[in-house]
């Protein structure tokens, strides 16, 4: 696990979306460079009471700093984004991709260029514990599946893995077309993205597990490693579709946090297992664990709603 | 924005000290509580004055009065990237018990209007691990270690006391007779004066350290609970904990937390938390302890002022690890600038006459 910094940081972009959805740049390079993929920021806007506690988000990205972005002025909307180009130097900007759903993201969507945010991070460890990238490699591709802001966890874990040569695919699901945000980022690493709408407005009519698992039925010689993020049902009907058809898969957890640096014990989820080991944090063991560690189905994880 | 305020707070206290001299009273019964008369004129203000911000309690000496709250700062060494513990004035760690337990199914948090509910159930890691495992860290702290310790019947405090008492470095223990969150244990004790005789008793005849005790809010008057503490032979208290409180969501119509009631925290029950420190502090002679929604040295302050002689910080770690530490900056100020010792502060509470010594 990397070190966290806690910090006040300042807003570079907060760039709305389609459905309510913000894409939010900070200057912090220390905590960006820090930052490995699958970790996770707790953000908070000074002074008020009203939203006490930090918000987890995942890191969605990390930018190096753009010399013509002006802090405090211009709006910079025409600049269209360009992924994969500024890789070279350090990270300075961290991106967090976010949707409104409660009080906090309200008014995190209120935040303008200049403005200051307390953030903790990175935090968490990532998609990359030791021995990972080395299944990743014996597979033949890492399917990445996401569900609506789920998709906010992975856009690192695939350009590291693109940068490690590893094949790639992305199944991302939304209730509408207007969910499906940042699909462009994930189009340099990927082979091909598969997607699916609720209300059939965009891709596969329905859950996104059902193409996922039609991609399964035609390529069961294959061995693919799962990579997931999303809601709590979305999350155990795909972590069913793994353990069918015998496919390792990482699951990127969400629960409500109190501290995120392991104290508070909010976050815990059932583990298999007994006793004082039956529960883990999602902020310090995970947010990513191993499908199989995780008790799904008994118990509902809280939901993240309504933050 | 905060200098502002504290440059009108100042004006103000100023001015009620220079009233203080005529009408003014002290409530506290030390002798030491007595603020200095030269706080009122600015012109017999000492420029080097240095005040001291030590306290006492039960023979335990903390080079400040800012402790961090049990349940709110893991072991210490969760925050050890964050701030320098070696400045705190103690850290009373998450409630041990003689085995480990795994505590409540998720969601266990959900945040309110200035505060949130918690009912995590008290997961620990045992005494054993814990002095294996999380002691020897807190040992290298110049900062006080206090083990909160749970038990589900007085068998298991005393079992639990009798583990920690092998351990070395420990400096106190608190009691936790008033967490709402486990099923037929804690808050039992916390809610009957006979219970907490008989644990507070017990305890305290195991105990091979000075035994503080943490009361409940959630009863009718708190100092019968108090009293019964001291004449068990409580060494200090601790209060408050976390009020029993809900939150229900009005889509699924079901509880936020699993647990269905949790404890409320955060600077939502200071004003009511004060209150009770306040009346504690007149109704027992041991030292009392003020923990509830501080997250600024003005809060911290007005629970010293009503009579604690230390406070704990608890939901403010949370959300902003440093507010221990920008508290005892805060305190210190304030003492030079009241030029005050913290021990002259303490219970130091201005009473117009009217009210009467009981209120």
């Amino acid at each position: 696990m990397s070190r966290m910094y806690d910090e006040v940081v300042t807003v570079v972009e907060n760039r709305p979306l389609t459905g309510g959805h913000f894409l939010l740049s900070v200057h912090s390079p220390r905590q960006a460079r820090a930052t490995r993929p699958g970790q996770f920021a707790m953000v908070r806007l000074p002074g008020g009471l009203d939203t006490l506690l930090r918000r987890p988000m995942s890191i969605y990205d990390l930018k190096a700093a753009v010399a013509r972005t002006s802090v405090g002025g211009a709006k910079s909307r025409v600049a269209g984004h360009r992924p994969a180009l500024q890789r070279q130097r350090a990270p300075e900007i961290i991106q967090l991709l976010y949707k409104i759903v409660g009080k906090g993201t309200r008014q995190m969507a209120g935040l303008r260029p200049g403005d200051r945010l307390e953030m903790l991070a990175p935090l968490g460890h990532g998609f990359f514990p030791e021995d990972y990238l080395a299944e990743a490699r014996a597979d033949d591709e890492v399917l990445h599946v996401a569900g609506g802001i789920g998709i906010a966890a992975l856009l690192l874990a695939a350009r590291e893995l693109a940068g490690q040569g590893i094949p790639q695919r992305l199944f991302f699901g939304g209730r509408t077309k207007e969910d499906l945000v940042g699909v462009e980022d994930f189009k340099p690493y990927v082979r091909a993205t598969v997607l699916a709408t609720e209300d059939g407005s965009r891709g596969h009519c329905g859950f996104v597990t059902q193409p996922l698992e039609e991609y399964l039925l035609r390529n069961r010689n294959k061995k693919f490693l799962f990579m997931v993020c999303g809601p709590w049902l979305m999350l155990e009907a795909t972590v069913k579709l793994a353990q069918k058809y015998r496919h390792r898969c990482l699951v990127s957890m969400e629960n409500r946090m109190g501290c995120a640096i392991g104290v508070c014990l909010g976050c815990s989820i059932r583990v298999q297992g007994t006793g004082h080991g039956a529960y883990e944090r999602v902020c310090t063991e995970g947010p990513v664990f191993w499908a199989e560690k995780v008790v799904w189905g008994k118990e509902r994880m809280s939901r993240v709603r309504g933050i | 924005m905060s200098k502002g305020r504290r440059q009108k707070s100042e004006g103000r206290n100023q001015k009620s000290g220079a009233r203080s001299q005529h009408t003014g009273k002290t409530t506290g019964r030390a002798s030491g509580s007595k603020i200095r008369q030269s706080t009122a004129d600015p012109e017999l203000q000492t420029p080097n004055f240095v005040p001291t911000i030590d306290t006492e309690i039960a023979g335990v000496h903390f080079q400040n009065p800012v402790l961090t709250a049990s349940g709110t700062f893991g072991y210490g060494k969760e925050f050890a990237h964050l701030i320098d513990l070696n400045r705190l004035g103690g850290i009373v760690v998450k409630g041990i018990s003689a085995e480990p337990m795994s505590g409540n199914p998720s969601p266990r948090i959900y945040e309110t209007e200035a505060g949130m509910l918690n009912a995590i159930g008290l997961q620990n890691v045992g005494a054993r691990r814990f002095l294996e495992e999380k002691l020897p860290f807190l040992r290298t702290l110049k900062t006080r270690t206090i083990v909160n310790v749970f038990g589900y019947s007085t068998e298991d405090y005393v079992r639990t006391i009798e583990i920690l008492n092998e351990g070395e470095g420990i400096d106190a223990y608190e009691l936790n007779i008033s967490c709402p969150n486990t099923r037929c244990g804690g808050m039992v004790y916390g809610n009957d004066p006979k219970l907490t005789e008989e644990v507070v008793g017990a305890s305290k005849r195991t105990a091979r350290r000075p035994l503080f005790v943490k009361l409940s809010p959630n009863v009718t008057d708190i100092t019968a609970l108090a009293r019964a503490a001291e004449s068990a032979g409580a060494d200090a208290l601790s209060l408050v904990n976390t009020f029993v409180g809900m939150a229900i969501d009005i889509e699924r119509r079901e509880p936020r937390i699993s647990n269905l009631t949790a404890g409320l925290s955060g600077p939502a029950i200071k004003p009511v938390a004060l209150r009770m420190v306040f009346q504690t502090a007149r109704a027992v002679k041991i030292p009392v302890i003020g923990i509830g929604g501080i997250q600024t040295a003005e809060d911290a302050l007005e629970y010293i002022i009503a009579g604690a002689k230390a406070v704990q910080v608890g939901t403010a770690n949370f959300y902003a690890p440093g507010t221990s530490l920008n508290v005892i900056v805060g305190i210190e100020e304030y003492c030079r600038r009241k030029q005050s010792h913290l021990y002259e502060l303490v219970g130091s509470l201005r009473i117009p006459d009217a009210l009467g010594a009981d209120s």
